[in-house]
């Protein structure tokens, strides 16, 4: 077996041995060059600890209430966006009001002076109307959502893993 | 492999279960990863509470992207891409002082770790600490992209080619990290063996 050392590719096969994760036919063939390689020994040796030290690094518990913070952030959210588009919404329909008009009194206009199909205005205002019901529709959801996941989620199961 | 090709599967099943507004498939995939993102997390940041926060903000983004979420990859990789790019910000950012936590400092609400009846020496316990703390500043050294695929490889057992999805680079340049990274580790920490 040429020696792993001696190319850069070839080296991830003494990284995968130390870590065990190497086949069984790759790891005997390794193995037999490891008892006539010093410099291959002493890297496996060194990985071999590296990999040991690192086992010794567990992480710490989550905490408790890992899922309610999380869930009160979702569902605030949440509600965070229905505010906005209740008052976007609002906002649409006074803005819209005036443009309504104008809208409306061009028609009426357009319509005294030659009487011809609905117009472009006419257009944008059923537009706009028709957002609304799928604007509630997709609140709705939402809260369907939030509703399932509480319902899961009590009690808080975030329980310590390690 | 099979295993692991049954988990990609259900996960992102449960995932397009969310996208339908499941919310009780969000709180199934929430139980099953919560912990892996905080410890990866709390590895690379080495703060308990950071990585928490980062994990609240993993999860939301998951939670967030339901809606335009497509299977496109193992549902893991994307969550460990999302939990990566916010490791890297943070300490990018250098919002990460790298004090280490004091063994008596813990979050708002964790429990404190029970100790068993045969506990170690106070020498014994001093030296697995000094030996402990090697290890973190050790790792903390890394380079956060070496630091990353390290843990990824070490902790998740990760696969060449799922860090290198995680990563967005190719599976020759994760080879590369790790082989750096491990060399870093082995000047730093072989004397331990």
């Amino acid at each position: 077996m040429k020696c792993p050392l001696e190319t850069r590719e070839d080296r991830e096969i003494l990284v995968a041995y130390s870590s065990r994760a190497l086949n069984a036919g790759d790891a005997g063939r390794l193995e037999a060059h490891l008892e006539s390689c010093a410099a291959c020994a002493e890297f496996v040796r060194g990985q071999r600890a590296v990999w040991e030290a690192l086992d010794g690094w567990e992480a710490a518990p989550v905490s408790a209430g890992f899922d309610r913070r999380l869930m009160a952030r979702i569902a605030g959210q949440a509600s965070w966006r229905e505010r906005l588009r209740g008052r976007l919404g609002m906002l649409l329909v006074y803005r819209a009001l005036p443009a309504t008009a104008v809208a409306a009194l061009v028609v009426v206009g357009v319509m005294l002076e030659r009487p011809s199909p609905p117009s472009v205005p006419q257009r944008a205002k059923a537009q706009v109307e028709a957002l609304q019901p799928d604007q509630v529709v997709r609140a709705l959801d939402e809260m369907e959502v939030l509703d399932q996941f509480n319902h899961r989620m009590k009690p808080d199961s975030s329980a310590p893993e390690m | 492999m099979g295993g692991a090709t049954a988990a990609l599967d259900y996960d992102a099943e449960l995932m397009l279960r969310v996208k339908d507004g499941d919310g009780a498939s969000f709180a199934q995939l929430l139980e099953k990863h919560r912990s892996p993102v905080i410890h990866f997390l709390y590895r690379m940041v080495q703060q308990q509470a950071v990585a928490e926060e980062l994990a609240q903000e993993v999860f939301l983004r998951v939670y967030r992207s339901r809606a335009t979420y497509e299977p496109t990859a193992k549902f893991t990789t994307w969550l460990f891409r999302i939990a990566t790019h916010l490791a890297l910000n943070q300490l990018r950012d250098g919002r990460n002082e790298r004090s280490q936590e004091r063994l008596d400092e813990r979050p708002e609400g964790m429990p404190a770790v029970e100790v068993e009846d045969r506990r170690p020496s106070v020498e014994q316990s001093m030296v697995r600490q000094a030996a402990l703390d090697e290890v973190r500043r050790a790792v903390a050294d890394l380079p956060g992209k070496q630091r990353a695929a390290v843990l990824m490889h070490k902790y998740r057992e990760m696969e060449y080619t799922q860090i290198a999805k995680v990563l967005n680079c190719s599976e020759s340049a994760v080879k590369s990290l790790l082989f750096r990274a491990y060399e870093t580790l082995r000047a730093r920490l072989a004397h331990m063996a």
